[in-house]
């Protein structure tokens, strides 16, 4: 087993380093004195023309361009993300600010697709070719055809304007910071988010399912004479779950994807809204920090997914 | 005593169904051309034809838009501004004026030739070069591989508002870009039909008469593999869809003086018009949904039409 993880991680550095390297390229050829963006910008004022070259030197700016690659990689690996030009703040605070909110909204929409999706799922699969598996399946294809946005603005007009049930936006009000006042403001944004997940989850499910029961031991439990709900259940779900389970390590991009839009619609302030206003102002440092951060939490999920996969099923791991 | 002649008349029945077939054979009226099971398979799914028949109308009304409304989707009229539907303005008018469904069926065209256009061009792409690699292997193959993974390991999004933060923002970059981070999923898909079919009997004989690799893996292979290919397409053309509607949603899509779905949606920002002014941003919102919708029902029709193991 330690064999197998061993071998995944030295996979998937490589290409970690390809796409550092390339986030790297990409913010030596944008446009800007690639000073600005490594020191705070208090320093970059007060500083003289002739300490800002002996800084350039000191910082390696000098070097070739593989060396400056190295030193910048290394700075990366201690936490050094460099600064934001259009702030001025160091990326790494803008960071440690923003990603709370926005694992807080991953978090709640990831349980809520996960529930509703295998509950729906499960059902759809025990009432095949019913009216209910009908209905459920155009739903789940009605989820996946609306745009996230358009289900957050009805949202936010019937539960949030018309109902007055709900907030509008934003995640914390000041002094209000209980374990209950998250509530209120996260629902509605995880639930909007969710939606796609769970008509993804939910087909998943159902077809998962309809494999398990179409196995013999199903028919052997039956056969015993157990109620049709623990066949179902203990035996049929059990088994049906782990591949969907499995399968929302893979949804991670989908959720990203979605938190930066819904962020927006919601003024969430996450990593997602941060991003658009980067890309809007032309912050190159930030964008190519929080892509990098992206690919690098999608890389580390899919390492998650093999690894488990690899627990579930011996066969994996054998498999060279 | 019964069954025999039960089996005996089944067998008579069977004889003159096959009769009738053999017949029907050698009168030439079974010889049906290429693709009639496929389309009947595919129209005797009411989703899938209920998918086709919406995704038409939509096509066409959005085509036809100089014939069916007298007004110019970017004519600011002061006098009409933030009007709700009235017989003169079906959809109400928006900020400045401007006819709200003269700009949904305009926006049509533009939203609608990013997506499909963008589904299309990466779908030449991707099987341009996974039929290539995929059929000759080697080091190609390799490199291939792990560029698409490169592409593939960013979530949609994310790069795609990255490159549109270097690239800058127009038409023609969106439809680059989505091409760039398009291509990778029907590329595999692509590659992973030519890895199977690589090794069948018939492009092994093709191949000892000598015929040239691009030949055989286009002309001769590639059309084996175009069932879910088309699938692809089709679920592809949705997702771009969302895509720019989302992007100019947020106004870092098409630039927001070329009216598109996403970009009347924009507007929709603002609390106010969101609370007092649904006919400027529900109607178009319902009918991206119901075209996305119905492009997703024909990409599920195909599929049930093209792939018989896949049907539950």
């Amino acid at each position: 087993m330690l064999a197998y993880v061993i071998r995944r991680i030295l996979i998937l550095i490589p290409m970690a380093l390809v796409i550092s390297f390339l986030v790297y390229l990409g913010l030596e050829l944008t446009p800007g004195d690639a000073v600005s963006h490594m020191i705070s910008p208090e320093m970059m004022a007060s500083i003289s023309a002739e300490r800002l070259d002996a800084l350039r030197e000191s910082l390696g700016l000098e070097q070739p361009f593989f060396v400056r690659y190295w030193i910048w990689l290394q700075g990366m690996l201690q936490g050094n993300f460099g600064y934001s030009t259009a702030g001025g703040v160091s990326i790494h605070t803008i960071l440690s600010d923003r990603l709370p909110a926005t694992l807080e909204l991953s978090a709640v929409a990831l349980l809520f697709s996960t529930i509703f999706g295998c509950v729906l799922g499960v059902i759809s699969a025990l009432k095949r070719g019913s009216t209910t598996d009908n209905v459920l399946t155009v739903t789940g294809m009605l989820g996946v055809s609306v745009p996230e946005f358009f289900f957050g603005l009805v949202a936010i007009l019937i539960f949030a304007l018309k109902l007055q049930w709900l907030p509008v936006g934003g995640r914390l009000l000041p002094g209000y910071d209980s374990y209950w006042d998250h509530v209120p403001h996260v629902i509605m944004p995880a639930l909007v988010l969710s939606i796609m997940m769970t008509a993804g989850v939910m087909r998943y499910a159902r077809s998962s399912m309809l494999d398990a029961l179409s196995k013999e031991y199903i028919k052997t439990a039956r056969s015993k004479g157990l109620p049709e709900w623990r066949v179902n259940l203990l035996h049929g779900f059990r088994v049906a779950l782990t591949p969907v389970i499995v399968l929302i390590g893979f949804r991670l991009p989908v959720l990203i994807g979605g938190s930066v839009i819904i962020e927006q619609v919601y003024q969430w302030p996450g990593v997602g809204s941060e991003f658009i206003s980067a890309v809007r102002s032309q912050d190159y440092p930030l964008v190519m920090m929080i892509a990098l951060l992206s690919v690098m939490a999608v890389l580390t999920a899919s390492l998650l997914v093999d690894i488990l996969t690899a627990l579930i099923d011996p066969r994996v791991r054998l498999d060279k | 005593m019964s069954v025999t002649h039960d089996s005996g008349r089944k067998k008579n029945h069977l004889d003159r169904q096959f009769d009738l077939i053999r017949r029907r054979e050698e009168a030439g009226e079974l010889s049906n051309p290429k693709g009639y099971r496929f389309a009947r398979k595919f129209l005797s799914n009411r989703l899938a034809a209920f998918g086709l028949v919406v995704f038409t109308l939509i096509v066409l009304v959005s085509v036809l838009a100089p014939l069916l409304t007298p007004y110019n989707p970017r004519a600011i009229d002061l006098r009409n501004i933030l009007k709700p539907p009235t017989w003169e303005h079906w959809f109400g008018t928006d900020k400045v004026g401007r006819d709200l469904f003269t700009r949904v069926l305009y926006g049509g065209q533009i939203s609608i030739l990013v997506g499909l256009g963008s589904a299309l061009a990466s779908a030449v792409v991707g099987v341009l070069v996974g039929c290539y690699t995929g059929y000759v292997g080697g080091w190609r193959d390799a490199l291939a591989m792990r560029v698409s993974e490169i592409f593939m390991s960013f979530p949609q999004i994310i790069l795609v508002l990255l490159l549109v933060a270097i690239l800058g923002q127009s038409l023609s970059n969106l439809i680059i870009i989505f091409i760039l981070t398009g291509w990778g999923g029907i590329y595999r898909l692509a590659r992973a039909r030519m890895l199977s079919l690589r090794e069948e009997e018939y492009v092994q004989a093709l191949r000892s008469f000598g015929l040239s690799t691009p030949i055989i893996c286009y002309k001769h292979i590639l059309p084996n593999a175009l069932g879910p290919i088309m699938v692809n397409i089709t679920l592809s053309t949705a997702a771009f869809i969302l895509a720019e509607a989302g992007l100019s949603f947020l106004g870092l899509g098409v630039p927001l003086d070329i009216p598109t779905w996403g970009n009347i949606l924009n507007v929709a920002q603002d609390l106010r018009i969101l609370e007092n002014n649904w006919w400027v941003w529900l109607p178009v919102g319902i009918v991206i949904s119901l075209f996305v919708l119905s492009v997703n029902f024909i990409g599920d029709g195909l599929r049930d039409a093209t792939d018989p193991t896949q049907q539950g």
